[in-house]
Order: C-alpha cells, then structure tokens, then sequence
C-alpha cells in the first residue's frame, strides 16, 4: 500500500492529494446543487394566489404501496365512484376534478404525498389511510390551512391536530363495543373472555384498550390476553394457552389477512363459542382466508350494505356496475364518503359566493367552515361534523358473517341496527 | 419538482448513508443505524412533548437551540449505547455482525413498542415545530452533514482513518502492525451512531411523529442500499446516494402506478453497471487531477503567443 504511492514532492501531487481535492471539489459541486435545489424549491405557496375559474382539485394521497394497500385499494374504488356520482348528479354549480397520489404506507410518503398535492394548489385533501401517517402529514396541512377529511383514520386525536382537520371514519371508542353488547345479549352467561391482539399496530392496540373497556363496563375481566405480531399468521401457542382457560367468547383485534388465519386456527383447535372481532376484519377479503370458519363471527361496523336509503341503493348500483354483484366493504363506503361531503361542500360555498373573488387560502378556509356546518346524506347514513372536526354518526350496525355452503364466499348479515342519540348529526 | 420538505428528507438519507459508512470505511458491515436513528429519535420525541423546559409553546412551537440541544444529546445517547454494544458486537465479523446489529434493530424496536411511555405502537405524537415552514429544517441538517463531511474528509489523512483504512484493508496485518484494531472499529462505531442519533432527534421534529417503526430492519436495508449505490469507498459515495435514492421515488411520481417498478430496476442496475458505486476514488482522482491553474496558464499562454 506504502509503495505503490511514493511520498509526495513539493509541486507535484500524489493520489490521495487528487482524491482530497476531488473529494472538495464534488462536495462543493453537492453544495451548490443543493442551494440550488433549495432555492427554486423554495415554498411557492399558492394560497396567496387567487383562485383561478374552473374545476376544483381535491387531492388525495392513499395507500397504492406498502402494507395498507389492501385499504388503500378499496378506497381507491371509493373515490372513483364518487367521481362517477358526482358527474351523474346534474350539472354541479362549481365542477370538481380528483387528483389521486400514492400516499404509501409510511411516514416520509405521506409527509411527500401531502406536500406535493398542497403546492399543486389543491383545495382539500382526502387522506392518509392510516392513523400513523396521519399523524405525520396532517399538521403540514393544518399549517398551511389546507382542509382534510380522512376517510379511514380511527385513532383517538386524530382531529384534535387542528382546525383544519376531519374524519368520516367514526373512532374505534364508538364502534367497537356495540358487538360486544350483541354477543352478551344472545348469551347473557358469558363470563370468560379471551382477547387477543397485534401489539405491534397502532390501530389494533388502540383498538384493543376500547374492547377492553367496554368489557370492565359489564364486569368482564379478560381471563387471559393473548398478544400478537402484526406479521404473525401461525397462532397455534397462544391460541392453545387460552383455550386451556375454556373461554366463553373471543374478542380479536387483528388486521385482515392475520384474523382470517386466527379465526379458522382457533375453530381447528376446537374453539366452538362465539367470536367478536374489531374493525380490521372489516372487509370481505378475509372470505378466502377462514372460509366457512368466518361463519358467526359478530362485527361492528360504521357501514351496512343493507341499509335502505337513496343515496346508499345508488352507491351499490354503481359499485354493483364496476366491481360486480357484492357488496361494498366499509372502507370503500367511507372513502366515497369523504368526497361526497367534500364535493357538497363545494356546491354549498360556490352558490353562497364564497369561492368568487378569493385567495386560494381564503378558498381553503371558507370550504373548512363550510364543510364542518353541513349534515350529509352519505351512503354510511346521515352524518354531520362536530367544531373539532370529528365525525358525528349515529347509524351504526352489528353484522354477522354468514357463509354460503361452498365456505368460498359470504356476506356480512346484518342483525342489529343502533342509533346512538348523543352523536346525532 | 424537488420541494424543500423533500430535500430535507434528501439531507437526512445523505446523514444515514455516512452513518451506514463510517463503520464499513473500517471494514465492519454494521446494520445497525436504524437502531440508533430510533433512539435519537425518541428522546427528542420524549424531551419535546415531556419536559417543557426546553420550551414548547401551547400552539406547537419550539425554541431552536432545544432542537440543537435535543440533537446533541440524542447523538450522545445513540454514542453510549454504541459504546455498550459496539464492545461486544465488533467482536465479530462480517454477517455475523450484520446478523448482530440486526438483531439490535430489532432490540430496539419490540424495546421502543413496549416502554411504558413511548406510546406503543401509535407514538408519540404533536411533536412541537421548531420551524414554520420545511425550508427551515434545511439549515440544521445542511450544518449536520455539512460537518459529518468535513469530519470523513479530514479522517481520510488523520491517523484514526489510515488506521480505519489499514483494517479495511486486512485486518490481521493490521494488528500484527500494532494498531489497537477493537480501538479504531469502536470509534468508527460509535461515531456512526452519534451521526444517526443526532439525524434521528431532527426527523423527530420533522416527521411530526415518531413510532417503533421508524427505525426497522426496512430501513437498514434502505440505508445500505445508499452505499451500495453510491458507492462504499468514499464519503461523497453515500452522500450521492442517500441524496438520490431518497429523491427518486418522488421524482419519478408521473410515471404512476409503476414509480416503485422503476426504483426496483435502477437499485438493480446501479451496481451491475457501476459495481464500485457511483462516486470511486478513481472518479475523485480524475475530478482533482483537473488543474484549474494549469488551463488559466494555458490561456494566458495563447493569449500572449
């Protein structure tokens, strides 16, 4: 190493002295590219602007990629039928066009995916999918007064972030005890209960803490809680320690493909009592998985294909054209619900005058207020806005899994129908 | 069009591919950045929204010589850790380490979900904002590279990175040459996770959030993938590749659903058609060797024949 590079002369310059000055001299080339980068990046802010005539754009940036593309793809399908409604409902007042980026599944995207959407001059924007993105990507917006309506966003705080940020996706604390109240209402007996959970996922311990809740408020003390991992799909262990405590009724909060696994596991293992599972089931597309083990499972939900209003019979009709003959999950209801109030919101502040002769920014706020002082006829039921910005249904639905004979393909029954007073809309 | 929010995101790839290079320029694979990004990380996401001494304000501000003082400390925890860790760990070698420092990703990550008073799997969240826009950010991590680099630029002639150099090269006729090899791998270690734990404290602040998942064994391969792109042999390698691989994704948003396809084959490609990385010291060589004196004098020449 020593000989190949003889001790350097006055004048002349060895290897490593090129390499040092190279290195300099790249590094600078790095420095003044960033600068560059920096300076053209620099915000061009639109709200400033005025808000050019013409359609509107609402952005959105949903999971494509990643682990929660499974969601994403739904909402996806949401989003465009609510386009294709939005176009069959006559001429609107204020036409409205949808921008549709990749949100991914992680921090940094949603953060990038945000950004991107606000500096094309969007006037709201629908998303992240999940609650953890969120929690990174909508204090960019609320900053910059930009309005978000999150259509699967179940985590507690998630419009406490500020003004400008709302949900359609009624928060877990809601929804989930209303199965639990169904399984003790078909067995009043019920005294042992098993739970079992992801604890490496922000939505199943979230979760999880309200099924837990909900059983303490009818004197249930879990006799044993069985923790998971996000990834796990073998639950063979502790699916065997807690059925040695001969449990009485099972309580999951799991993501899809992982709850499918667990259900069929636990009927093979000879579990034959009743299951309730959380809102991560909550799609058709754990069918393949537990097949005829599904059969029974009780769910709560925020959506039943079943219920019998204009708007609802028109969500199916469209879906029924796009995707086939069955019925759309709750997630798709949910996304398609986020742009219909968005896109009423819209037609609402455009009659009123509140987008002629305004700001971008001032656009954004006025939609802001607009939009959380209406009450919408959305395919989940009627719903309205609370001052923060939370969601208020009080339609809600327990629905049971009933499988066809084959065990290939089922439907989420609908056995109960709640009406929650204090969250009217 | 690169925003500066995502040139933020640039800066702090471009900090984490150094920190994945300091340890392999003394010929250690060490996977374990993603470990000490997440503890920098969440002792500032701790400090920020626990300790209000340092000075948030109720509408999400933050005083910015906390954010310097939380990224100096971060960068001293992540340090101390590696001075625990890196004692047992570089005691082996090449994929016994990566399998070793994988294993502290992991550590730290099931440690991060569990702690009573990390917030589970949710995080911590409404980390308060020392800038009020992402512009701002640009310049603490700008300064934070800024000195990383000088920092590799000036070991490659201080006695510490010809020793780093040395091992790099053969670790047996290293130590046979009087070199206290477990020193030097341990410096290179321990400065590797400063540099991450510093990064970590300010994409706390950037990020508005922080959760176990931030640092995973996803991201130790997405920070090897720097190096490998960049190149391994140099400093400005990983820089160039951080800066890049970070920004490709986004720039590659229209092309659409097929954006992540193209990144897949560019990883590819990029080492079968520069297996040495994109920034050799044979580049660098060229790149010095090109005398601005001697073309000013050749014009001065023809000027006055």
């Amino acid at each position: 190493m020593t000989t190949s590079s003889p001790p350097s002369t006055a004048g002349s310059s060895g290897p490593i002295e090129r390499q040092q000055r190279g290195a300099l001299r790249l590094a600078a080339l790095l420095a003044a590219g960033i600068g560059v980068l920096a300076w053209l990046g620099r915000s061009s802010d639109p709200a400033a602007k005025p808000l050019p005539a013409g359609p509107l754009t609402l952005g959105a940036a949903i999971a494509f990629t990643g682990n929660a593309n499974l969601y994403g793809q739904d909402q996806r399908m949401g989003l465009a039928l609510a386009e294709r409604w939005a176009q069959q409902t006559g001429a609107p007042a204020r036409p409205v066009r949808l921008q549709l980026e990749d949100g991914a599944s992680d921090e940094p995207s949603a953060i990038a995916a945000f950004n991107l959407l606000i500096r094309q001059g969007v006037i709201a924007l629908i998303g992240p999918t999940l609650s953890q993105q969120a929690f990174a990507a909508d204090p960019i917006a609320q900053r910059q007064g930009v309005p978000v309506v999150a259509p699967s966003n179940t985590a507690k705080g998630i419009p406490e972030i500020g003004h400008f940020i709302s949900r359609v996706s009624a928060q877990s604390s809601v929804i989930a005890p209303l199965s639990i109240e169904e399984a003790l209402r078909r067995d009043p007996s019920i005294r042992r209960v098993a739970v079992f959970y992801a604890q490496d996922d922000a939505y199943s311990t979230a979760e999880v803490a309200i099924f837990q809740k909900a059983l303490a408020a009818r004197g249930l003390n879990p006799i044993t809680v069985q923790r998971t991992q996000l990834a796990d799909n073998d639950f063979q262990t502790p699916i065997t320690s807690a059925l040695q405590l001969k449990p009485q009724l099972v309580v999951l909060s799991v993501q899809a493909v992982a709850g499918g696994n667990l259900i069929r596991q636990l009927r093979e293992l000879g579990y034959r009592g009743q299951i309730v599972v959380g809102n991560g089931l909550n799609t058709p597309n754990i069918y393949p998985i537990c097949q005829r083990w599904c059969d029974g499972i009780l769910i709560a939900q925020a959506y039943s294909p079943e219920l019998n209003t204009p708007i609802n019979r028109r969500f199916q009709q469209l879906f029924g054209q796009a995707h086939g003959d069955r019925p759309p999950p709750q997630i798709t209801a949910q996304a398609f619900a986020a742009y219909q109030v968005l896109f009423e919101a819209i037609q609402r502040l455009q009659r009123k005058g509140g987008l002629t002769g305004v700001t971008l920014g001032q656009a954004r706020a006025n939609l802001m207020s607009e939009l959380l002082s209406g009450t919408y006829a959305t395919p989940l039921g009627p719903i309205g806005f609370s001052p923060e910005g939370e969601v208020r249904q009080d339609r809600f639905y327990v629905a049971e899994v009933r499988m066809a004979p084959g065990g290939r393909d089922g439907r989420f029954a609908l056995v109960r129908e709640l009406q929650l007073q204090e969250n009217q809309p | 069009m690169i925003d500066n929010g995502l040139l933020v995101q640039m800066l702090m790839g471009a900090l984490l591919g150094l920190s994945v290079y300091l340890p392999l320029a003394a010929g250690q694979l060490s996977l374990a950045t993603p470990a000490f990004y997440a503890v920098g990380g969440t002792l500032a996401a701790l400090l920020s929204t626990r300790w209000s001494a340092l000075g948030a304000t109720a509408n999400g501000g933050f005083p910015v010589p906390s954010l310097l003082l939380e990224m100096a400390l971060g960068g001293v925890l992540a340090g101390l850790l590696a001075l625990l860790v890196g004692r047992l760990v570089l005691r082996l070698q090449g994929i016994y380490l990566a399998i070793a420092t994988i294993a502290l990703v992991e550590i730290v990550r099931v440690a991060i979900l569990n702690l009573p008073f990390t917030g589970g799997a949710v995080g911590i969240f409404a980390i308060p904002q020392p800038f009020d826009t992402a512009a701002g950010y640009l310049l603490p991590a700008l300064a934070l590279l800024a000195l990383a680099g000088w920092l590799c630029q000036r070991l490659e002639l201080m006695p510490l990175g010809r020793a780093m150099a040395a091992i790099r090269h053969d670790e047996l006729a290293a130590s046979c040459m009087g070199l206290d090899t477990t020193q030097v791998k341990l410096t290179a270690f321990v400065l590797s996770a400063m540099l991450a734990g510093s990064t970590g404290a300010l994409a706390a602040h950037f990020l508005n959030t922080w959760n176990a998942r931030q640092g995973s064994f996803d991201t130790s391969i997405t920070t090897l993938a720097f190096v490998v792109l960049g190149g391994s042999r140099t400093w400005l390698g990983p820089v160039v590749g951080g800066l890049l691989l970070t920004a490709l994704p986004e720039l590659l948003r229209p092309v659409g659903d097929v954006r992540l396809v193209l990144f897949g084959l560019v990883i590819l490609l990029g080492p079968v058609l520069a297996p040495q990385g994109l920034v050799t010291p044979a580049l660098l060589e060229r790149l010095g060797g090109w005398s601005l004196r001697s073309g000013a004098s050749r014009k001065t020449e023809n000027a006055q024949p």
